[in-house]
């Protein structure tokens, strides 16, 4: 049972690491850093195995790993640049907020942590609002409010039609 | 075209780097690696402990208990029976393996019993495996002073066992016993009965169970009972040389809730017949 389920977490990773390299580098910014992510989530995954219930939570399972990963290291990254350098930090940490400009990717990019999660994994990675929950261990009908409510901060910067965006 | 569509296009355009699926194969195969290793770690570890759990889930694999199990839906909250000690020694004379068992109970003021219990259990079994050591070595020097060689006595299996079985598991009584045997000579066999009263954490007796009268119910009962046996299967019981019954005598505990005593052999048949068991029925209480 147990050996069955191992397998078919491992060639679940293998089949998909595009997926986790994408969503890793969507918050590094960085090769080097989005491949230690997608390494160090692998590493998780299969030393922890044992946790995974079934074969049908595998794929919220594992998202949840690599957004936890991808988070930890972008944190870490973030308060290195702090430490660091103060006045590097100002040009790309200070530049919060939407600025009508940037393209709808850059400013989904600087939304609010959770908000962004759920919006990378329905429009991105494709996931349904039940999957969304799982992976974020929240309430659909959370994941649902905050979902509309994240899409209309980036509507309204726009001035677009709600109903362009089917959820 | 729409902008999340652009948005998505973009995500999507991320360029993956050809190190990826190398970097994603050698942690499949590191894991691999540390979990074979700890898969060997765990069987080289279970096989050492493999004494000790084969008699904490040892209810389960008492044959008398296995039945049991289908009836009573909340077995083993109320008390736990596993190997506290074990161990098994062979030098060339000789070969012992001993199991002692003892008996967890979930109760409230046990004061102390369950402790009592267990010495008793456990001097029992010590005792016996010192005393067989013992007529083994005396059967040796034996052997050897009336002319036997080495070369014979190793041909003998002496071996010398202690260990235990659960008649019953109730949820108010627990009825084990323990036996201590030795291969050569079957004359100092012994076994204990233990039947325990979980609700209260003691011993019971047949005077417990049955009452000031414990002694004439079950003489009748087993009287009756030989009775027809004899009827039944022609066996020749002694019914007139059997002493009755006292509060030493062997019992345990059955299913029903019903003790089942248990008469030596030659107590009231001949030898041949072996131990025998006798159920004493609610109705002739």
């Amino acid at each position: 049972m147990k050996q069955e389920l191992y397998r078919k977490l491992v060639a679940y990773l293998v089949e998909n690491q595009d997926k986790f390299y994408r969503l890793a580098f969507s918050y590094l910014k960085n090769q080097e850093d989005a491949l230690d992510v997608v390494q160090s989530a692998i590493c998780k995954a299969l030393e922890h195995y044992g946790e995974l219930k079934s074969e049908a939570a595998l794929k919220t399972w594992f998202y949840r790993i690599v957004l936890n990963e991808s988070i930890i290291l972008y944190n870490k990254r973030k308060r290195e640049i702090l430490t660091q350098d103060s006045e590097w930090m100002e040009q790309s940490y200070e530049e919060k907020g939407f600025d009508i400009h940037d393209d709808l990717y850059a400013r989904i990019d600087r939304m609010e942590e959770t908000a962004q999660k759920i919006i990378k994994l329905r429009f991105f990675e494709e996931l349904t609002l039940e999957e969304i929950a799982q992976v974020l261990e929240m309430n659909v009908n959370t994941v649902k409010a905050k979902l509309y409510r994240g899409l209309k901060a980036l509507k309204i910067a726009e001035g677009e039609e709600e109903e362009t965006w089917t959820v | 075209m729409d902008r999340m569509t652009e948005a998505k296009r973009e995500y999507h355009d991320i360029p993956i780097p050809q190190e990826l699926s190398e970097r994603v194969a050698l942690e499949v195969e590191r894991a691999e690696k540390k979990r074979r290793f700890s898969l060997l770690k765990r069987r080289i570890a279970s096989a050492a402990a493999m004494v000790i759990v084969l008699f904490v889930t040892g209810l389960n694999t008492s044959e008398v208990f296995a039945r049991e199990m289908n009836d009573i839906p909340v077995i083993g909250t109320l008390a736990r029976i596993f190997t506290i000690r074990s161990y098994e020694t062979e030098t060339e004379d000789l070969k012992i393996s001993v199991d002692i068992p003892s008996v967890e109970m979930i109760a409230e003021d046990l004061q102390g019993l369950e402790k009592e219990i267990n010495e008793d259990i456990y001097a029992f079994c010590e005792q016996y495996a010192k005393e067989a050591e013992g007529r083994a070595k005396e059967y040796r020097q034996a052997f050897l002073d009336t002319g036997g060689t080495r070369e014979e006595w190793e041909e003998h299996e002496i071996t010398i066992k202690v260990w235990y079985e659960v008649k019953a598991q109730t949820d108010r009584y627990l009825s084990l016993t323990v036996k201590g045997a030795e291969s050569w000579v079957s004359a100092y066999s012994e076994e204990r009965y233990y039947n325990l009263d979980m609700e209260t954490g003691k011993w019971i007796t047949l005077h417990d169970i049955l009452g000031d009268d414990y002694a004439g119910i079950v003489r009748r009962s087993i009287l009756t009972q030989i009775k027809q046996r004899q009827a039944e299967e022609g066996t020749n019981y002694w019914p007139d040389r059997w002493k009755g019954i006292d509060d030493s005598t062997k019992f345990y505990m059955n299913r029903n809730q019903e003790p089942v005593v248990v008469l030596e052999k030659y107590e009231i048949a001949p030898g041949a017949e072996g131990q025998l068991e006798f159920e004493i029925r609610k109705e002739d209480w």
